[in-house]
């Protein structure tokens, strides 16, 4: 059977130890090669711990995951170079040069000397960093972090990039320059999960999108298809909150 | 082998630009091991050379008087003064110069000292040879010391004990010298007392060691194993320290999804930690060898195995690494791992590395064996002072090994489990 998917999960459930309640209930997502795929979710719905069983960093009770058709219960070593993580988290030695981490995340990748180099050169050309290829990250901006951390997660070029929330506290121009770039890497061939707050952007950017909420998905879709499809709401981020209802939900 | 070399790359220059942590692990043991080497042997000087200010009033004009004097000479333990601007000081003006601090012990040798024991030892030996039951009434000789109130108990027993000493030989000299004196009166065949000696019971103290060289313990030989552990243990918290910080930054989860395991990244850091520990043996040896004779201190007596040393240094590297990995992990944040720093100055002490273990009470000699301290100074100890090789110090490597494999353990258990919340 040909495989369709870049990642699918089935059915899987979490719950945290100490937890009276599971945070993935059922959790199962289906994300199309080279689609640029948005999860869209409250705080404490549960899409870090999803990314993070999905990205091998956590184990999970029951269920199926599937990455490029290699069952990970089999193990993470065939699916961890197809996979790149750009982490909410600015996930960079902060004593160390944008150019030294990159050469370590590119070099613990596998990259061979003369590659890592170009790759490296031409990532922060594309994300206009190259002026500040020798600077420590510690005295970088927030955007310039972000920008880093996100060059860092796709130096190898990965099949799937997975992003949690990779523009959270830059400014426009950095915003902007980020979803760019990730437009023209998911149309040279690259699956994006795309995991964000900003509906305004995901609506924007992806051509799919999931809702999720307690621990599972609520809706999947094309974003124009799933607005068109409820006469009440006139863009995603009032199909979102039909759906996941207008209570604060910070994290329990 | 390739994706680890990067991994060797990123921990080296993290510790490379961890200035505070070079700091601790390189230039604090230096300083302390010299510091601690130079108390340590100005203490030890001030016992054994003319260092302790003495006033000696000797105004007995005989031998008694004269003998005392020249002992008290002889022992090298005292700086003797004998005037006080340039005038025989009264038993009052003694006691004032004792007081106001001028002079650790004062020592007052009353007049005609030589002649009241003369007449004693005289009526005791006459008694004896006459036959009778009626002890002789002898006349008391009360010799006055004044001690500097400030001076240390164990000084003041220390140096009460080598003044009896002097003055009780020159004592049983005297009663032989009588005795022979007043046989001499009766008996028609002279008799000498000439060549009896006053220590008929001589006491051999030797170091035990496996060859014949003759090696003395000193501030140097004792300082520099102890601060060389204790800088091999305190990596503890440059190692945890970059553990945690790699955890709360999330470098830690992007690496822990590329292609490399938990393992790899763990032997990354003990490489580069044992590299470090290695670097501070070094150092510390050399400061042993070459500077500590530069401020006045003899040179470090490094044995004759350096194979012995070279295993003993990274089983205590083993066993560090193995603890900061431990703490490292179980630690939640920066500030909780300042437990470990703790921890290792309190098994420094149990272990020996402050005050010898032999010093101790057995309660906390016992305790000490808890400590991979105690096990890496005995084991070094042996080496320097007795001459140990590779095979007398295995017992002491061991379990050295043994304290770091089992950190290491239970630091990748307790990861596993909360990394992976299984």
């Amino acid at each position: 059977m040909d495989n369709q998917f870049a990642i699918e999960t089935r059915d899987l459930k979490k719950t945290y130890k100490g937890k009276p309640h599971p945070t993935l209930d059922g959790f199962s997502l289906r994300i199309p090669y080279g689609s640029l795929f948005g999860l869209l979710a409250p705080n404490g719905a549960g899409k870090t711990t999803a990314i993070n069983i999905i990205c091998g960093l956590r184990h999970y009770d029951s269920g199926d995951i599937f990455i490029d058709g290699h069952d990970v219960s089999d193990g993470m070593q065939h699916v961890k170079p197809l996979l790149g993580l750009v982490p909410q988290d600015i996930a960079l030695f902060p004593s160390l040069t944008a150019y030294e981490n990159l050469k370590i995340f590119g070099g613990l990748y596998g990259l061979g000397k003369k590659l890592l180099e170009e790759r490296i050169d031409q990532l922060l050309e594309l994300f206009d960093l190259s002026a500040s290829r020798n600077s420590y990250i510690n005295r970088f901006s927030g955007g310039m972090k972000r920008r880093v951390n996100v060059i860092a997660g796709m130096l190898h070029v990965p099949k799937i990039l997975i992003l949690d929330e990779p523009t959270v506290g830059v400014d426009a121009q950095s915003r902007r320059l980020i979803l760019e770039k990730l437009t023209d890497i998911n149309k040279a061939g690259t699956t994006i999960l795309f995991i964000s707050h900003y509906l305004e952007e995901a609506e924007q950017l992806c051509n799919r999108v999931a809702f999720m909420d307690n621990g599972a998905i609520v809706c999947e879709g094309n974003p124009a298809e799933l607005i068109a499809g409820k006469s009440e709401c006139n863009c995603l981020e009032s199909l979102y909150l039909l759906l996941t209802g207008k209570k604060m939900r910070d994290s329990q | 082998m390739r994706k680890f070399r990067f991994l060797l790359y990123k921990d080296y220059l993290l510790l490379k630009r961890d200035v505070a942590g070079m700091l601790l692990m390189f230039l604090m043991p230096a300083i302390l091991v010299v510091l601690m080497a130079l108390l340590q042997d100005s203490s030890y000087r001030s016992l054994t050379e003319s260092s302790v200010p003495l006033l000696l009033v000797n105004r007995d004009q005989g031998e008694l008087g004269e003998a005392i004097d020249k002992q008290i000479e002889a022992s090298h333990i005292f700086q003797i003064d004998r005037k006080v601007n340039e005038a025989i000081p009264t038993l009052e003006e003694l006691e004032q110069e004792v007081a106001s601090g001028h002079y650790t012990l004062g020592i007052y040798i009353p007049e005609n000292t030589t002649e009241s024991i003369r007449k004693n030892v005289a009526r005791y030996v006459l008694a004896a040879f006459s036959g009778t039951m009626e002890k002789p009434s002898p006349d008391m000789v009360n010799f006055v010391i004044f001690i500097d109130p400030t001076t240390k108990v164990s000084f003041y027993t220390a140096l009460m004990s080598t003044l009896k000493e002097r003055t009780q030989k020159i004592e049983f000299e005297y009663v032989l010298n009588e005795i022979s004196r007043q046989v001499n009166e009766f008996s028609p065949i002279p008799v000498s007392t000439e060549g009896f000696s006053t220590e008929q019971v001589h006491i051999d103290i030797r170091d035990a060691r496996l060859e014949g060289r003759d090696l003395n313990p000193n501030p140097v030989q004792h300082n520099v194993p102890s601060w060389t552990l204790f800088a091999i243990f305190f990596i503890v918290i440059s190692l945890s320290g970059s553990i945690i910080r790699e955890r709360q930054d999330g470098s830690f989860s992007r690496m822990m999804t590329m292609p490399c395991s938990y393992t790899e990244y763990l032997l990354s850091k003990a490489v580069v930690f044992t590299m470090v520990s290695l670097i501070q043996f070094v150092l510390m040896l050399l400061i042993g060898v070459y500077l500590m004779p530069l401020f006045g201190m003899e040179s470090l007596n490094l044995g004759t195995s350096p194979a012995a040393l070279i295993l003993l240094a990274l089983s205590a590297a083993v066993a560090a690494i193995g603890y900061g990995i431990a703490i490292g992990n179980i630690a939640n944040t920066i500030h909780q791992s300042i437990f470990g720093a703790i921890s290792v100055v309190i098994m420094a002490a149990i272990g020996g590395a402050w005050i010898p273990t032999a010093v101790m009470t057995e309660s906390l000699r016992n305790l000490s064996r808890i400590s991979p301290i105690y096990w890496g100074l005995s084991g070094f100890m042996d080496v320097f002072m007795l001459n140990a090789g590779v095979m007398a110090v295995l017992k002491e490597c061991g379990v050295m090994l043994l304290f770091g494999l089992v950190c290491f353990a239970v630091a990748v258990t307790f990861n596993y489990r909360r990394r992976m919340d299984v």
